[in-house]
């Protein structure tokens, strides 16, 4: 009497490498994607004796952009710089004013918020971009162009301007792609905060309104 | 005699490794400080406000390096140190072109001289400059197939660096000198079968032409 067994092979570590060779190709056809990271220190610069309220539209926390000739769903690369730009405000304004304050929801007629002095409302406006393909070199170059809204808690407006911000990477030696766009979109968020630091007191409506809320000796030394 | 044709052989491949740089230095200082500059600190930063070119942050921390290691008791601090400390005042946009601009800032922003005062900085050095590759000539093919690979050809170009280094001396609230330096060179790739680089040290020897200098004016051991 003879007896024998035939059993299967055991695939499952075979339909395993499969699945993950699978994945592997399927996330190979996705976008590149940057997630813009870096260091925002604190300014060193005297607080404006203010609260400051701020809200940040869902479109800025999480802003992003990708190849301008293509669909996000298309482009062959994709830069997040939402959570980046939320890091860089919130360090620069918490450092120039004496208190900022985050509101519960956009300041409007009606909506409930802490009681600050104004709150700012930042936007991304306009962001253009060079690629090396347009450079020749492994240099980025990024645009942004904000748009500023300076408004009482119930929304009226008190001031509204645009500003410029520009980063480049700053040596293409040895570098990613990925590290050379970060790098760029970093000294633009960094150029952002200077320049807001430097001209916010000189906005002529913030200006007059900074007259206003702490008087003539106070407003001078900006 | 095969001894002698080997270190001839050696000696002319170490004088080919690196291609022929020719270079000048100019200086003009006043107020240099006889006795060194005994516990205060330097901080040499890269101007980066023209629009066509950056002073390359590897360059400024080459001159750093030089002077640390040239004289032990002099403390550099570091370039992405002292602008992280002093942001935003130290950004492309918005750092001092004149010592009496930097004046104004401590001035308007007296935190900022409390700062400095604090890390008992004399001397800012501020370095502007870049370094460029010129004119290029010859070509390279190069093939791979199932028995090896390889390359045949020759290619040549020329680099040319610039540099200017500003002294700024808080103590006397004033500019004690300006040292150039100039630097160019013709690096070659000859390939048979592999390609040898044989590149001239343009950057180095600049870096070190400005570092000697600088190590004249600061230290007392020079």
């Amino acid at each position: 009497m003879s007896d024998s067994t035939t059993s299967a092979p055991d695939c499952k570590p075979l339909l395993w490498l499969a699945v993950a060779l699978l994945l592997g190709l399927l996330a190979g056809c996705g976008p590149a994607t940057v997630v813009v990271d870096g260091d925002f220190p604190p300014p060193t610069m005297m607080k404006l004796p203010l609260t400051l309220g701020v809200w940040y539209d869902k479109d800025f926390t999480t802003h992003e952009f990708f190849d301008e000739a293509t669909s996000r769903t298309e482009s062959s690369w994709l830069v997040t710089t939402g959570q980046a730009q939320v890091e860089m405000w919130d360090s620069m304004l918490q450092g120039m004013f004496r208190r900022v304050v985050p509101m519960t929801g956009k300041p409007a007629p009606g909506q409930m918020n802490p009681s600050v002095d104004a709150v700012l409302i930042p936007e991304v406006a306009e962001l253009q971009y060079a690629i090396p393909a347009h450079t020749n070199v492994k240099v980025y170059e990024i645009w942004i162009r904000y748009r500023f809204q300076l408004v009482t808690t119930g929304g009226n407006p008190i001031a509204e301007w645009t500003m410029p911000a520009y980063g480049k990477t700053p040596t293409a030696f040895l570098q990613s792609d990925q590290e050379a766009v970060n790098l760029a979109a970093v000294m633009a968020l960094r150029d952002a905060g200077a320049n807001f630091a430097n001209s916010f007191a000189r906005v002529p409506a913030v200006q007059a309104w900074l007259q206003q809320v702490l008087g003539d000796q106070q407003e001078a030394s900006l | 005699m095969h001894t002698i044709i080997r270190v001839l052989l050696l000696g002319s491949a170490v004088a080919l490794a690196s291609g022929c740089v020719t270079s000048k230095v100019d200086q003009m200082v006043f107020n240099e400080p006889t006795e060194g500059i005994g516990s205060a600190t330097v901080v040499i930063l890269g101007r980066r406000h023209a629009s066509d070119y950056d002073t390359e942050p590897d360059f400024v921390e080459c001159v750093g390096d030089h002077i640390s290691s040239g004289d032990r008791s002099i403390e550099v601090i570091g370039e992405l140190e002292f602008v992280n400390q002093f942001y935003p005042w130290f950004e492309p946009r918005t750092a001092p072109l004149q010592i009496a601009d930097l004046e104004r800032l401590m001035v308007r922003q007296p935190v900022v001289a409390e700062k400095l005062a604090s890390m008992n900085t004399q001397y800012m050095i501020w370095i502007d400059g870049s370094t460029i590759d010129t004119d290029s000539s010859g070509s390279m093919t190069c093939a791979i197939g199932p028995g090896g690979g390889g390359c045949f050809g020759f290619g040549t170009w020329g680099s040319d660096a610039n540099y200017e280094a500003t002294i700024w001396d808080f103590r006397e609230s004033a500019e004690v000198g300006r040292i150039s330096t100039q630097a160019s060179g013709q690096s070659y790739m000859p390939a048979v079968v592999i390609p040898i680089p044989i590149i001239a040290p343009v950057q180095g020897t600049a870096c070190d032409g400005i570092g000697d200098q600088l190590l004249q004016f600061l230290s007392s051991e020079f």
